[in-house]
């Protein structure tokens, strides 16, 4: 027994000192699916080992709130920057700049290099089409199209506090009408929607699934997540512009390993890093970068200009007039 | 003076004051101080600030209000349904002659040893909008929306019910089958006998059943995360208001609020219900012996019974399915990607899973029997409230205790965030009543001549409790062992607050698979894990059949 129990404290005793090994550790808001295929790249590429967790960014940014006086991971890695500049308001993220930042063409980064751009996506509905004819419906290719009686009960997404797509679709409605009219427009939207979920990129997979009929996601999730796997799901975007996000990735501030995190940065933005992300049908940021042929490009879509510094400021306020008036207030 | 000499005694006994000492230590920090953080921060809406604003506001809005009444509505019907089902079952088996009783029982017992959210998973399989039922049996529209009250309401009766089970089967087997024949014999029918005596005999079990159930349903976290939809509880509704929003007073506040009516309930089962056992002492060894009844009642009771684990089977056995299908919904045709994709990609989950059960097992175990021999065989003041403290993670939900590590051990001087430490703690310290009540049980069936003896031939007593006490113990050890592996590798609810990057466990993974709608891949980590708890328990088998003292005892005469 006493054997046993020196046993023990061998090995717990063995496991710190394991755990004191240089590692990267990121936080990324990618799908779980997609994270592997960068990070692996990575590992191979620098032989630097990468540990890794997966959250919503909402959930990431409490994350990371919550750990600021003892920062736990170096890298937020993906999501949109929406998310990263609440972040930086509140103080939690470090500027970083290097040559492949100062590469990246201005409007995709911030200027003070607390965020830098990895890829662009737009906003778009992922549809269902068994469930489309049955329901005698055209895919909805307007934001009133959901409003439809057709479609009660069948819309999905996530919760704008735990996701940054559905905070970039909260972002997108007040862009394109307006504060106000976006709450009102939402209020009605509630009624039509089945249930909201933590990760953004869900409701593709339940539209495909038939759990649902039509998610709001953005268009490469879409492709990736329902068109390409298999699922009968159709793209369409709203005819009145549709919002966009910028993927931006960004260092923590005290981050435990800034060497290893700057090399992780600059990698993710070569071009061979970028060329990566045709297996996910994103847009990369990276012009020499090579893109996927079925993916949507900006300037194929009606996209609003989006201010992302008022959006990222805005971002506490927004949520509580989210919650308020829709979640709870109806 | 009373006190005064029980201390005088403690303090001549060195060892055993250093012992109570070391433990109490280990309980207030990981016990009670976590649960008081939490309490002192739903007082504190702001840094520095003490009022009662956060629980002002919890009542006030109707977005806080709605998950209290919803939770509080979901474990009265949970509890009923289960205790309802449970007594039928553990009825048919212990006081019914009706065939597959073994059987009945293994199946039973599923869901407790499996991830509690595979059930949720499952019933998505069958009964979503394009579950396998739904297309089948019902023509593509689902009987009635699984995602909100009637779907949890199935998935945690399946998940629970077997708890109301074994509790109720305990009590029913040990009323004497005698009173029953002697009501019989003095003219009443079988009915009369049920009502009139069989029921009020077991009424405390099914009253502890009830409880027990509805403090499961009011904790559970995983399946109404997957399951809700738009019905919110409140274990979700505070991990969402952390997670999501940072607002961490009003999580704590619904944590509160959440753990208030389990430790009622937990008080009430333990130390009231726990007296009112009518439960006959005799001196006569108490018989059951099961009834003989005509054919068609046992019919009706082997037709109940078959009813149930084959809808256990259904759910598990479409979760086996849907772990080998290429795109569940889809394509089904049969692949081994899952499996593969769960041991590459998240070969890393698994490994940190079972290194931190692991090593958080028998650490509880032996800190679990330590507590067990101070309660049950010293004499110290404070003795019974170490007992309570150490049982009352039992009765704490997951919520509370996550949300208590997270913020007792965020600032110094104890910093354990991100830590392998934080998550074995939180193992440790949640399975510790496990152990303590094996341990305790065990105890009290041993006799103390046994040990007397031992000492009165010389032997120190150290030496005793190693040579005699301990082995006698061996297999309430290693039960409470299997157990609280089982509860470690599954758990989800506390750990969910705390896992970080440099460790990682398979269910939050498995809830994170759900979340994200891939549905074949959580079906195969649910799998993965299932084969493990598998293993396990073949291990455990081994070992108290090895290690057993009678096993011991038999070699030696042979």
């Amino acid at each position: 027994m006493r054997k046993f129990l020196v046993f023990l404290l061998a090995v717990v005793f063995a496991l710190f000192v394991f755990g004191k090994e240089q590692v990267l550790h990121i936080y990324t808001a990618l799908d779980e699916n997609e994270w592997p295929i960068y990070v692996k790249a990575f590992e191979q590429a620098t032989g630097i080992k990468v540990q890794v967790v997966r959250m919503s960014s909402g959930e990431l940014l409490a994350r990371i709130e919550a750990e600021s006086k003892n920062p736990q991971a170096s890298v937020w890695f993906g999501g949109p920057a929406l998310d990263q500049i609440a972040a930086k308001k509140k103080g939690l993220l470090a500027p970083y700049k290097s040559e492949a930042v100062e590469k990246v063409p201005s409007a995709f980064k911030d200027p003070d290099g607390y965020w830098v751009g990895i890829y662009f996506g737009a906003i778009a509905f992922g549809s269902n089409q068994e469930q489309l004819k049955q329901l005698g419906v055209e895919p909805p290719t307007s934001w009133y199209d959901l409003l439809k009686p057709e479609f009660k009960g069948r819309i999905s997404l996530a919760y704008p506090y735990t996701s940054g797509t559905a905070y970039t679709v909260l972002a997108t409605l007040v862009a394109v009408m307006g504060e106000d009219k976006a709450f009102d427009y939402w209020k009605q939207l509630h009624k039509q929607i089945h249930h909201y979920n933590t990760s953004g990129s869900a409701c593709v997979t339940q539209a495909g699934l038939g759990e649902i009929t039509v998610g709001i996601a953005f268009a490469h999730d879409i492709i990736t997540k329902g068109i390409a796997k298999g699922y009968p799901v159709i793209l369409t975007f709203p005819k009145e512009p549709t919002g966009y996000e910028i993927g931006a990735m960004s260092m923590i501030k005290g981050a435990p390993e800034p060497d290893l995190a700057a090399k992780f940065i600059d990698w993710m933005l070569s071009a061979e890093a970028q060329s990566l992300m045709v297996q996910w049908n994103r847009i990369p940021i990276n012009p020499e970068a090579k893109v996927a042929p079925g993916a949507v490009r900006m300037q194929d879509v009606n996209v609003i200009p989006m201010d992302f510094e008022y959006f990222g400021e805005q971002k506490d306020r927004l949520i509580e007039r989210w919650k308020e008036e829709i979640e709870y207030g109806m | 003076m009373y006190w005064f000499k029980q201390i005088k005694r403690i303090l001549n006994e060195p060892m055993l004051f250093s012992m109570i000492i070391f433990i109490w230590v280990l309980l207030i920090l990981f016990v009670l101080y976590p649960i008081t953080m939490v309490g002192l921060k739903s007082f504190q809406p702001k840094t520095g600030i003490y009022n009662f604003d956060v629980y002002k506001t919890l009542f006030s809005k109707k977005y806080f209000v709605t998950p209290i009444i919803n939770t509080l509505k979901l474990g009265i019907v949970v509890a009923s349904v289960s205790v309802l089902i449970g007594y039928l079952f553990a009825y048919s088996i212990a006081k019914v002659n009706i065939p597959m009783k073994g059987f009945f029982r293994t199946v039973a017992t599923f869901p407790i040893i499996s991830p509690p959210f595979v059930i949720a998973l499952a019933a998505i399989l069958l009964l979503g909008r394009n579950g396998v039922l739904t297309k089948g049996l019902f023509g593509g529209t689902p009987p009635f929306e699984i995602y909100g009250f009637w779907g949890l309401v199935i998935v945690e009766t399946l998940a629970y019910f077997p708890t109301a089970f074994m509790t109720l089967e305990a009590i029913l087997t040990s009323i004497s089958s005698d009173l029953e024949e002697a009501s019989l014999s003095l003219g009443s029918n079988k009915w009369r006998t049920f009502w009139r005596v069989t029921f009020p005999l077991s009424l405390p079990g099914v009253l502890s059943a009830w409880l027990l159930v509805f403090s499961q349903s009011m904790a559970d976290f995983g399946n109404p995360l997957i399951l809700g939809g738009r019905y919110h509880v409140l274990s979700v509704s505070a991990y969402l208001e952390i997670t999501g929003s940072y607002r961490i007073s009003y999580g704590s506040g619904l944590a509160i609020l959440l753990l208030i009516p389990t430790l009622i309930a937990f008080f009430v089962q333990r130390y009231w219900l726990s007296k009112k056992s009518y439960v006959t002492v005799t001196g006569k060894p108490s018989v059951v012996r099961a009834l003989e009844p005509k054919m068609y009642v046992k019919v009706i009771f082997t037709v109940v019974c078959l009813v149930f684990v084959t809808a256990i089977f259904l759910f598990y056995g479409t979760v086996l399915f849907g772990s080998f299908t290429k795109l569940w919904g889809v394509d089904h045709t049969l692949t081994l990607a899952n499996y593969k994709f769960a041991f590459t990609y998240n070969w890393e989950f698994i490994k940190d899973t079972l290194i931190l059960a692991s090593i958080a097992t028998p650490l509880c175990g032996i800190l679990g029997i330590m507590i067990a021999y101070l309660v049950a065989r010293k004499q110290f003041p404070g003795r019974r409230i170490m007992e309570a403290v150490s049982l009352l993670t039992f009765a704490v939900p997951g919520t509370v205790v996550g949300i208590g590590y997270l913020l007792a051990f965020n600032q110094k001087p104890l910093i354990l965030t991100g830590t392998a430490l934080i998550i074995i703690l939180i193992f440790v310290f949640r399975e510790l009543p496990v152990g303590v009540q094996n341990g305790v049980a065990a105890l009290y069936q041993i006799d103390r001549s046994i040990e007397e003896a031992s000492l009165d031939l010389g032997s120190s007593s150290n030496k005793t409790f190693w040579k005699v006490t301990l082995p006698l113990l061996m297999p309430a050890f290693f039960n409470a062992l299997f157990t609280a592996f089982v509860r470690s590798m599954t758990a989800i609810s506390a750990v969910i607050f705390v896992v970080s990057g440099k460790w990682n466990l398979i269910t939050v993974r498995i809830l994170g698979a759900v979340g994200n709608s891939d549905l074949a891949q959580a079906a195969a980590l649910s799998y993965v894990l299932i084969g493990i708890v598998l293993v396990a328990m073949f291990l455990l088998r081994f070992l108290t059949i090895n290690f057993s003292y009678q096993t011991k005892i038999r070699r030696a005469m042979s």
